[in-house]
């Protein structure tokens, strides 16, 4: 056992900014965003897989970062909540979000800007069942969804309101 | 709160050996249940063996003469995204779509799936009437289990001490009808309460169809070519293979359903399924 670590070193990009830091190997990808970066963002809903509030995409893929280690995300890049607006000009998305009222108490957000954005990023014109099985992975318990996959389909078609 | 633990991710398959035969080590690919485990103290390893950097786990194969091989770092979203595999399994990708959440299956593996031999694995019962073996190598070689040998209870796999999946390989599927069915408490992901998978092959006369998350393991049902080659009535066939699965199972009340109602639930999708593969 003496040869194997439990703290691990790990670099890694996150919205484009590289961090190198040594991690204990328990640690999660999501507890080193938060309580490491600072990238406060990124939400702990259930921390089981459950709910996607800690929705954030590695390496072009979407992962519960609950259930990712920090040391698996080594040599990672990932994208968070707080590198999708750039220099304070939201994305198309964050922009129908807001104007389709697909956010309410705001905390499956993020979760549900990283999902959608990656959607959209794999699937230029997905369909409202594609759109449905890309979200299927985040709960929200205020809106009853209906606003958000129409914010989804709005940015999908580029169409403000 | 995951306990403390520490880390290791070997580069060849040599080294995941030595690191696996370490006490209490567990080997870490997807990492979505077991991560849930230790966060639940169910299971409290003092060192995970990433295999995510384990080449030889990468294999993903598809030959009509030789069957399909599944190594132990294929993602549930790999095979649903897979054009060859749709083509050749479709029950495979289908199972795997309604496996857990689109961020889960990034992550999640074939293989894990079934280590994990949960009852209630979506991914089992394909793979059971599929006939597939899981290769596994350790410090005493390679062995070839029958899948139906690999899950031996709830949580339990066949895995010795040193050891680790490598692939799962499946005989070349037959040209056959296949499907596979869930039943779930909800319409977003969950658990399944049942789930069934079937084969059907009109010119060779096999039906094979497994039932899961209604006893230890998965349950291939024994007797179905006889009833298919017999029965001509399809509504008939059906009831017939229905009640060949109610005695084969052996349910249990738990926090998803009760033991009656897999029952009544088993009926209904042995049902759909035959109805489904067998016209």
């Amino acid at each position: 056992m003496e040869s194997y670590k439990q703290e691990i070193d790990i670099t890694l990009r996150v919205n484009g900014v590289e961090y190198r830091d040594q991690v204990p190997a328990h640690m999660t990808l999501l507890q080193f965003l938060k309580e490491k970066l600072f990238l406060t963002g990124t939400k702990e809903g259930c921390g089981r897989g459950e709910c996607g509030a800690c929705t954030v995409i590695m390496d072009g893929r979407t992962v519960n970062s609950c259930l990712v280690l920090a040391v698996e995300a080594d040599r990672s890049k990932i994208r968070t909540i707080e590198g999708e607006a750039k220099r304070g000009r939201l994305t198309a998305l964050q922009k129908a979000f807001i104007d389709y009222g697909g956010t309410q108490c705001g905390f499956c957000t993020p979760g549900m800007i990283m999902s959608g954005q990656n959607l959209l990023e794999r699937n230029q014109k997905p369909s409202r069942d594609e759109i449905v099985e890309a979200i299927a992975g985040n709960l929200c318990r205020c809106t009853g969804y209906e606003l958000i996959i129409q914010a989804i389909e709005a940015a999908a078609s580029k169409k403000g309101k | 709160m995951i306990m403390p633990f520490a880390y290791v991710k070997p580069g060849t398959i040599q080294e995941a050996i030595e690191a696996l035969q370490t006490d209490n080590s567990w080997p870490l690919a997807g990492g979505t249940a077991l991560l849930v485990d230790m966060r639940d103290g169910v299971k409290r390893p003092d060192l995970l063996v990433d295999i995510k950097g384990l080449r030889e786990l990468d294999s993903f194969t598809i030959d009509s003469k030789k069957g399909i091989t599944i190594g132990a770092r294929t993602t549930l979203n790999f095979l649903v995204e897979n054009k060859k595999l749709r083509a050749s399994c479709p029950v495979l990708a289908e199972a795997a779509l309604v496996t857990a959440t689109f961020q889960l299956r990034n992550q999640a593996t074939l293989v894990g799936n079934i280590c994990k031999a949960s009852p209630a694995a979506d991914m089992a019962p394909s793979l059971y009437i599929l006939g597939a073996q899981v290769v596994t190598t350790g410090p005493r070689g390679e062995r070839r289990i029958p899948i139906a040998d690999f899950m031996i209870g709830p949580q339990k796999n066949a895995l010795k001490k040193g050891e680790l999946v490598v692939q799962v390989e499946i005989p070349p599927p037959p040209k056959a009808k296949m499907a596979f069915l869930k039943k779930q408490r909800i319409k977003g992901h969950d658990l399944s309460v049942v789930n069934v998978a079937g084969l059907a092959d009109t010119e060779s006369g096999t039906l094979r169809l497994c039932v899961g998350a209604c006893a230890e393991t998965p349950v291939l049902l024994e007797g179905t070519d006889q009833l298919y080659k017999k029965t001509r009535d399809l509504g008939k066939l059906g009831e017939q293979i229905a009640d060949l699965a109610l005695s084969s199972i052996s349910p249990i009340d738990d926090v998803r359903a009760s033991a009656d109602y897999r029952r009544d639930m088993v009926r209904v999708f042995v049902k759909r399924i035959v109805s489904r593969i067998c016209s």
